[in-house]
């Protein structure tokens, strides 16, 4: 029986979890190497039959891997970091030091996201305590099950702790919050709300991660080429399935930039045929029937509500595309929807973004237009922009954060002698 | 739309659980396409809907491959309606949770009369053909309010044709809050004795403002002959942990008679002219001018026996909206395709409860229920 996973029932539980934690913080460093050798070691157990289909796993696989971690440490806490130094900083010397512990509020909709959520604070040198969301308890059983198997000597998992409650109980998430210095905390507007009105120490800090969708756009020349079309469709479609399109990363809508003598319909066929193959390779396992409804909504208002629409769908909720024009994005359906919208100009739809769109996928075979784009949409909140087919890969900064040094602090020490 | 006419009215004249499964799909799977032709030539968007479905209707060899449209597309304004505005008779509206918009069904004549006949065919093979007193356990105001009708009074003016007199037994006091009119009851219950007697009400005004109340000071109200319907859904009274049994009982007791004669009954006002009645099973069933599917909602395709999913219902009787097939936000499971022992013939099913909603995730809802995964 896991030791990470625990069923909580009461308040001094989590706080005596809360003191061993810290006093294993306090006690000693743990090098950053030596936590990305049991990563290594970690993402290469997750392949094994028991946790390489649970979704997002081969992701979780990538995301732990050295070649991964090594550039974005680099990046957010400095080049000395990986081997434990110190950085010369004029006369002074900075370091990067755990804030302590880090709980963990992650979203209920993405399996790995607790074990995701906690590795940005592992790699601070922090101690976690992460609140699985009711329903993904056995899936991240088996995934900790997997570190604790890559980690026999508990370096990692004696930082760890995972606890299952019912989100209902305030005196239980109360007490979480006092426990920690810091938190991630990622889902819908409400639960994220309900988690920052939590009273967190006045010294915690807070990275939030809130619920927004992401759009893709193709320039004329992309989109109507007719050799490059088939791969193009292929990445759209994996940006699709990954999270059955639930995922702040995940894409809602596709803008085309019309162009004279070329019919998007031909382009659809042949997203059709991506979305079918696709479908063929990640079936849905299961699915909410409530989902369900939602989709079968969506295509039919998209068709009575205008005339003009058009739409291609699988006579289950497998997946839809639904065809217009415009430059509004439509209510998102997700469950694999993909609202296609031919718009004049992709400056349009574009210049109409608020702060809810966080990716950007483009494809453009204009790098002068691509880049004029680009600085619109940054200027118009998107916080990334990336190639069509990459919208899902995890580089931070990630909703315009980093995601190791929000959770650090940079000790600055000027030696005395000085 | 005069041949279409003919051939509804000619399935609403059979008896309407008498026909094996196989001669009902034939016979409403024809109807059903000759409908849709008739209401997509009637409305464009409907049109374009159908149009884009992955199984062109005039090649559909099932029911079940035929285009439904979501319930909650009902809920447009103005109306989705396949008649010109002077032909509306009547909108009915569902009801509706607070700030949801209520689905709104306009009716013509011709379709306003074949929900009457409906709702006789299937109520007349529970309870008998012959009129008799009917005890209406709601306020009088129930039914008025001019061309727009609600749920609650569609249902009690469908019973009407069973009765030879109305009356109300509940009524508004100062607050405006419903309260039970114990001398009407009381006259009523002894006027009629142990006649034949219907008596309506929603489930849970039925329990909470009657049941509840007079089974609490132990009153019978001795009444043997009398058949008690009620629907309008049990998510209230489950709330109060009070399950169908312990429901039937108390009602039973209170009236004086056996608890086969309380009748509850499952039907959504998108459904026109279509009710559910629990036989004495258990099970409800579906009339010969009707279907219901339940579908996976991993696949929609229609369930085996004792599986469950999203209901379809299916009707031939609506010719003024788009309403004969219509997915719904409920969860039914199929008892049987054919065969129950109370000897009606084909598909019977239980009401489960209703869809959960499903939210729009960001990166996610703190709590998903993993619930009702196919």
């Amino acid at each position: 029986m896991s030791e990470i996973i625990r069923v909580i029932d009461s308040t001094e539980e989590i706080s005596a979890l809360a003191t061993e934690l810290r006093e294993t913080v306090s006690a000693s460093e743990i090098a950053t190497n030596a936590i990305l050798d049991r990563f290594e070691a970690w993402g290469a157990a997750l392949g094994e039959r028991e946790t390489a289909d649970i979704p997002g796993v081969q992701f979780l696989r990538m995301w732990v891997r050295r070649g991964t971690l090594d550039p974005i440490i680099a990046r957010e806490l400095g080049r000395n970091a990986l081997c434990g130094g110190w950085m010369e900083d004029g006369h002074a010397r900075l370091k990067a030091y755990p804030l302590g512990i880090v709980g963990h509020w992650p979203a209920g909709n993405i399996e790995i996201q607790p074990a995701l959520s906690m590795t940005c604070a592992l790699l601070g040198g922090n101690a976690s305590l992460v609140r699985v969301p009711s329903g993904l308890d056995e899936l991240t059983r088996l995934i900790m099950g997997k570190l604790e198997q890559s980690d026999s000597a508990g370096v990692l998992t004696g930082r760890v702790r995972m606890l299952v409650f019912d989100h209902t109980r305030k005196d239980l998430q109360e007490a979480m919050a006092r426990s920690v210095d810091g938190a991630m905390i990622w889902g819908g507007e409400e639960a994220v709300l309900n988690v920052r009105g939590l009273p967190f120490p006045h010294w915690a800090r807070l990275a939030i991660f809130g619920p927004r969708i992401s759009i893709a756009a193709m320039d004329a020349d992309s989109w109507s080429d007719t050799e490059g079309q088939e791969s193009w469709c292929r990445r759209i479609a994996r940006d699709v399935w990954q999270f059955d399109q639930q995922a702040c990363s995940s894409p809602q809508v596709l803008f085309l930039e019309k162009k004279a003598g070329h019919s998007s319909q031909e382009f659809v066929q042949s997203l059709k045929k991506a979305f079918e193959s696709e479908n063929q390779l990640h079936p849905r396992p299961t699915i909410h029937a409530g989902l369900t409804t939602v989709i079968c909504q969506a295509r039919a208002s998209w068709l009575l509500d205008n005339a003009a629409n058009s739409a291609v769908f699988t006579q289950g909720p497998d997946w839809t595309i639904l065809l217009g024009s415009g430059s509004e994005i439509p209510k998102p359906t997700q469950g694999k929807t993909l609202a296609v919208l031919e718009v004049d100009d992709l400056l349009d739809p574009i210049g109409k973004l608020d702060g809810n769109v966080q990716t950007l996928g483009l494809a453009m075979a204009d790098s002068t237009r691509e880049i004029k784009l680009a600085s619109l949409a940054a200027r118009r909140g998107v916080d990334r922009i990336v190639k069509l087919g990459r919208m899902h890969v995890f580089v931070p900064p990630w909703d315009g954060v980093d995601l190791i040094r929000p959770m650090v602090r940079m000790v600055r020490h000027v030696p005395s002698t000085d | 739309m005069d041949e279409i006419g003919q051939r509804i009215d000619q399935l609403l004249a059979i008896p309407p659980y008498g026909l094996p499964p196989e001669e009902r799909q034939a016979a409403l799977l024809g109807l059903l396409k000759d409908e849709l032709e008739d209401a997509s030539s009637r409305n464009a968007g409907y049109r374009n809907y159908i149009a884009h479905w992955p199984v062109p209707p005039r090649s559909a060899s099932r029911i079940s491959d035929l285009p439904y449209l979501p319930v909650g597309l009902l809920k447009a304004q103005p109306p989705l309606s396949l008649v010109e505005a002077q032909e509306i008779k009547r909108v009915l509206t569902s009801s509706s949770t607070t700030g949801q918009m209520p689905s709104r069904i306009t009716l013509d004549s011709p379709t306003a009369r074949r929900m009457t006949k409906g709702v006789v065919a299937i109520a007349q093979d529970f309870i008998g053909s012959s009129r008799r007193p009917y005890l209406i356990v709601d306020v009088p105001g129930s039914t008025r309010g001019g061309p727009e009708l609600g749920a609650r009074g569609a249902a009690i003016q469908g019973l009407h044709p069973f009765a030879n007199e109305a009356s109300y037994c509940l009524e508004l006091d100062q607050n405006g809050d419903l309260t039970l009119d114990r001398d009407k009851l009381r006259r009523f219950a002894e006027s009629q004795g142990s006649s034949s007697v219907l008596i309506y009400g929603f489930t849970y005004i039925l329990w909470k403002y009657l049941v509840k109340p007079l089974m609490a000071e132990n009153i019978s109200l001795g009444m043997p002959d009398v058949h008690i319907l009620h629907s309008g859904g049990w998510k209230l009274l489950q709330d109060e942990a009070v399950d169908k049994k312990s429901f039937n009982d108390g009602v039973a007791r209170v009236f004086g008679c056996s608890a086969d004669r309380v009748i509850d009954f499952y039907g959504m006002v998108e459904n026109v002219g279509v009710i559910y009645p629990d036989c004495p099973e258990g099970n409800k069933h579906v009339p010969a001018f009707a279907d219901v599917l339940v579908r996976n909602p991993l696949t929609l395709e229609p369930v085996s026996e004792g599986e469950q999913g999203i209901v379809q219902v299916c009707s031939v009787l609506p010719t003024s909206f788009p309403g004969n097939l219509l997915l719904t936000e409920d969860i039914a499971e199929i008892v049987s395709y054919d065969g129950c022992r109370c000897g009606r013939r084909g598909t019977c099913f239980r009401f489960v409860g209703r869809v959960a909603k499903s939210e729009l995730r960001g990166c996610g809802n703190i709590d998903r229920k993993r619930q009702q995964a196919a």
